[in-house]
């Protein structure tokens, strides 16, 4: 079965993504309203279980965003979250988790465009899977 | 034979306490149940007369090495040693404050698969020797002969004899044990060929039976966090309750806390009272990591630790 | 004295089935607990061995609801959890766990009317069932009755081969076997034999504590520091010599929220092992493992024979064959200290 309007938890730094969100919003471009944004400091600053608790309360996919490597305004918080996520994502795998309910993209402040296209490109991933129901009993 | 190497122990161990070189060992007395041993932690020489080495040597002792004080000496195996190392590089102990007797352990009983193979509880069966290659298991009035492979510990497959790094001391003769990478991996290739949805209902029936004992987290040298976050309320990660849900998610969180410090000794598989098989976890675990980083954990006491470094173009092909 | 053929059994099971939820010890979970019976299985009369996870849970799950509640006009509205628990009825249950249940009883029906133990107490049968085969750890023998002793339990079976003899110990138990097919009178030899069973159950009991010796120097090693961070040291405080003991009752209560601000409360598994059990802003009384180590120790040879006068051990044996370091409390009760922590210091000088 199809996820129609999938719900996506979406965590932006800051610096990068959250300006990136934000100028894809002030200038007016098209993406799905399926996103809920946390604004995080730095994509450094999620951890695992916050990717896990999103899925657990009913979340049918998690987007983590940061500046692209090399531009993190606290150097190489998205270097370590990229090491943390990779494994989460790649575990998660073996538990049996669809891939697509994890992903993890870089976004700089001045490109809304291209935040708008990961949003539109997240979301038709999980328009093609079923609703999150991992978590029910 | 071991008895000759318990010996060498012993009086090693005894001339360490005297000569002041350690304050305190760590090691291994016969436990009080058949087939078993447990931990001896003692500064009184008198009590080294009860150190054995023997293939019932289950207990990864580093776990105790943060809250002893002290110079210490430590019995070590293969997997330990390695779990002593990646204790280092974590700053949790010091290469100065340890000790390290290395004791080719030979491999250790699974006594779960030799309850399987026999059909009887451990208590119920007779004997179990080395005789050469194989274990002689004496059961129900007839000795049967099985091989390494069936009555090893899935850990010991594929243990590595180079993974004796940092030992201060050696007592006995490395000899590689049953080697091969692929060995213990066959129920990672299991797991694999089902469907996702399947694995996801097989991890689902697993973690329901899990009591929040936290045994797993307590025996893991690796989790040596003084908080750990399931018991963090501010906000609360994940229910205290042992909803299937919650149950699963602290250990896959369990996991990623300790990718790259796991040495896959296998003791949180092997005391988890529910039987979840948590090492199919530690191993897949193990296999991640050293695809993605070619790294293989406790075996460099100075290269920092997996998840503190980073090479700046890595895992792009990961990223969306 | 009756006695019923083990073939029967099964017919005598469906037929409490209409009445009852009926569990007999299984491994199909994966773990061996009592299980739903299947209808098929009959491997528990033959082989009798006591479960890992004791029957405690089905008086006291590891999780359970007590009321829900939601807000309503700038209040709560509290809604109880909805009806009785089913009756139950627990086949083969080993009489350390049924002793265990009487010692349990003693806190949550005498001491204290916790309803939600009480109601599914007292919707319970329990048929024992006497052990053939205790494991190398029990040494229920030392705390006063044995592995084939009907105390605690509604009806008890004594394996004598191909048929169980029935001791009718409560009106309950006479109330289920009613009309039961198959069963029939003992002859003298069935007796004989059970009598047999019960002699070579308690042999096979060989671990021994001495409880009279243990209660006279408890007292006295409260203080004996040295003596509680030596046993202590190998213990890595986990839950799981709590959590699979058959007396161990400790709960800790948790509200579960939903975002409308309604939700349930919950009561769960605690263990004094866990440093946290304990922890209060601005201390812990037992932050450090030899006081909890002790602490265990106490409550089950110590505050509850002060408490209920008994010892709340029935030598079940689980906490020692499922420690993750064989962590033995024989062995710490068989060398407590004589004498007062002084004399033992001396002592330990001396020698
Ligand atoms: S040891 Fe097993 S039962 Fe205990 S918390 Fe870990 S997974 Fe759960
Ligand atoms: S599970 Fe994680 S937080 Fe908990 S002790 Fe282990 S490493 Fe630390
Ligand atoms: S996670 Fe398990 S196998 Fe890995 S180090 Fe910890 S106890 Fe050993
Ligand atoms: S005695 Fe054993 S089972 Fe109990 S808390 Fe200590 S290590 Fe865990
Ligand atoms: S600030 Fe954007 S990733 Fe670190």
């Amino acid at each position: 079965m199809n996820n129609s309007e999938p719900k996506i938890v979406a965590f932006c730094c800051n610096w990068c993504s959250y300006a990136g969100a934000d100028l894809a919003g002030t200038s007016r471009m098209q993406y799905p309203a399926n996103l809920r944004i946390i604004r995080v400091m730095c994509s450094g600053r999620v951890n695992p279980v916050f990717v896990l608790k999103a899925l657990r309360v009913g979340a049918d996919g998690v987007l983590v965003l940061g500046c692209h490597p090399g531009d993190c305004h606290y150097l190489t918080g998205n270097y370590r979250t990229r090491r943390r996520l990779s494994i989460t994502m790649k575990f998660m795998e073996y538990m049996g988790i669809e891939p697509e309910r994890i992903q993890v993209s870089w976004c700089s402040a001045s490109e809304g465009s291209r935040f708008a296209e990961v949003v539109t490109e997240v979301t038709a991933d999980l328009k093609r899977i079923s609703p999150n129901r991992l978590f029910n009993d | 034979m071991t008895r000759e190497i318990e010996k060498k122990l012993r009086d090693a161990v005894r001339e360490l306490l005297e000569k002041g070189t350690i304050d305190r060992i760590v090691g291994y007395e016969a436990g009080s149940l058949k087939f078993s041993t447990t931990p001896l932690i003692t500064s009184n020489k008198a009590d080294v007369d009860r150190l054995v080495i023997n293939p019932f040597t289950h207990s990864n002792l580093s776990v105790f090495l943060r809250d002893l004080c002290g110079k210490v000496g430590i019995v070590a195996k293969g997997c330990d040693a390695r779990s002593i190392i990646s204790l280092i590089q974590d700053r949790q102990i010091a290469r100065k404050d340890v000790f390290v007797i290395g004791a080719p352990c030979g491999g250790v009983i699974d006594l779960a698969k030799v309850e399987k193979l026999t059909g009887l509880d451990r208590d119920e069966v007779d004997d179990i020797v080395w005789q050469g290659e194989k274990a002689a298991i004496t059961f129900a009035g007839s000795t049967q002969k099985f091989s390494a492979k069936e009555v090893l510990a899935d850990s010991c497959l594929g243990c590595d004899p180079s993974d004796f790094k940092e030992c201060d001391m050696l007592i006995g003769e490395i000899e590689p044990i049953v080697g091969g990478k692929e060995l213990g991996q066959d129920r990672i290739r299991e797991m694999e060929a089902m469907a996702p949805a399947q694995r996801w209902e097989f991890w689902k029936k697993e973690f329901s039976r899990c009591i929040r004992c936290y045994g797993c987290r307590q025996v893991c040298p690796a989790c040596f966090c003084d908080r750990c976050f399931v018991e963090e309320t501010e906000p609360r990660w994940i229910s205290p309750l042992p909803k299937w849900q919650d149950n699963l998610i602290f250990q896959v969180v369990r996991m990623m806390h300790v990718a790259g410090r796991c040495t896959n000794c296998g003791e949180c598989e092997r005391i988890c009272p529910a039987n979840i098989p948590l090492g199919s976890l530690t191993k897949k675990m193990e296999e991640i990591v050293d695809e993605l980083f070619q790294y293989r954990a406790g075996t460099d006491k100075d290269a920092p630790p997996l998840m503190a470094a980073y090479q700046p173009d890595e895992l792009e092909d990961l990223m969306r | 004295m009756k006695k019923i053929k083990k073939q029967s059994i099964p017919e005598l099971l469906e037929k409490w089935q209409k009445e009852f939820a009926v569990f007999v010890p299984s491994k199909a979970s994966g773990v061996s607990q009592m299980e739903v019976w299947d209808g098929q299985d009959t491997a528990f009369l033959n082989r009798n061995r006591n479960t890992a996870v004791p029957p405690k849970e089905k008086f006291l799950p590891g999780m359970e609801k007590m009321f829900g509640f939601r807000k309503e006009e700038g209040s709560y509205v509290v809604e109880p959890t909805d009806g009785e628990p089913p009756k139950q009825l627990l086949f083969g249950i080993h009489p350390c766990d049924a002793r265990a249940i009487g010692i349990i009883d003693m806190v949550f029906k005498d001491a204290y009317d916790d309803k939600y133990y009480l109601s599914r107490r007292e919707n319970t049968v329990l048929v024992g069932m006497a052990c053939t085969s205790p494991y190398d750890s029990c040494f229920c023998t030392s705390l006063g009755f044995g592995p084939a002793d009907a105390m605690d339990v509604d009806i008890m079976l004594i394996d004598i081969g191909d048929a169980f003899l029935i001791e009718e110990v409560t009106e309950k138990g006479r109330g289920i076997l009613a009309g039961a097919k198959g069963v029939i009178e003992a002859t003298e030899k069935d007796e004989k034999e059970a009598a047999a069973a019960r002699e070579s159950a308690n042999a096979k009991v060989s671990r021994k504590i001495d409880t009279a010796e243990i209660s006279r120097r408890l007292p006295l090693v409260f203080n004996d520091r040295e003596f509680w961070e030596e046993v202590s040291a190998k213990c890595v405080s986990c839950g799981i010599c709590t959590f699979l003991c058959p007396t161990c009752y400790c709960f800790d209560i948790n509200d579960e929220m939903l975002q409308d601000g309604s939700g349930a409360r919950y009561r769960n598994w605690d263990c004094c092992s866990f440093a946290i059990y304990t922890r209060m802003p601005a201390e812990n009384p037992r932050e450090e493992k030899w006081r909890r180590v002790r602490q265990k120790v106490y409550h089950k040879y110590l505050f509850y024979p002060e408490l209920f006068n008994v010892i709340a051990c029935t030598g079940c044996g689980r906490c020692i064959r499922q420690c993750p370091v064989n962590w033995d409390i024989t062995q710490t009760l068989s060398n407590l200290p004589a004498g007062s922590p002084g004399k033992a210091e001396e002592k330990k000088k001396a020698s």
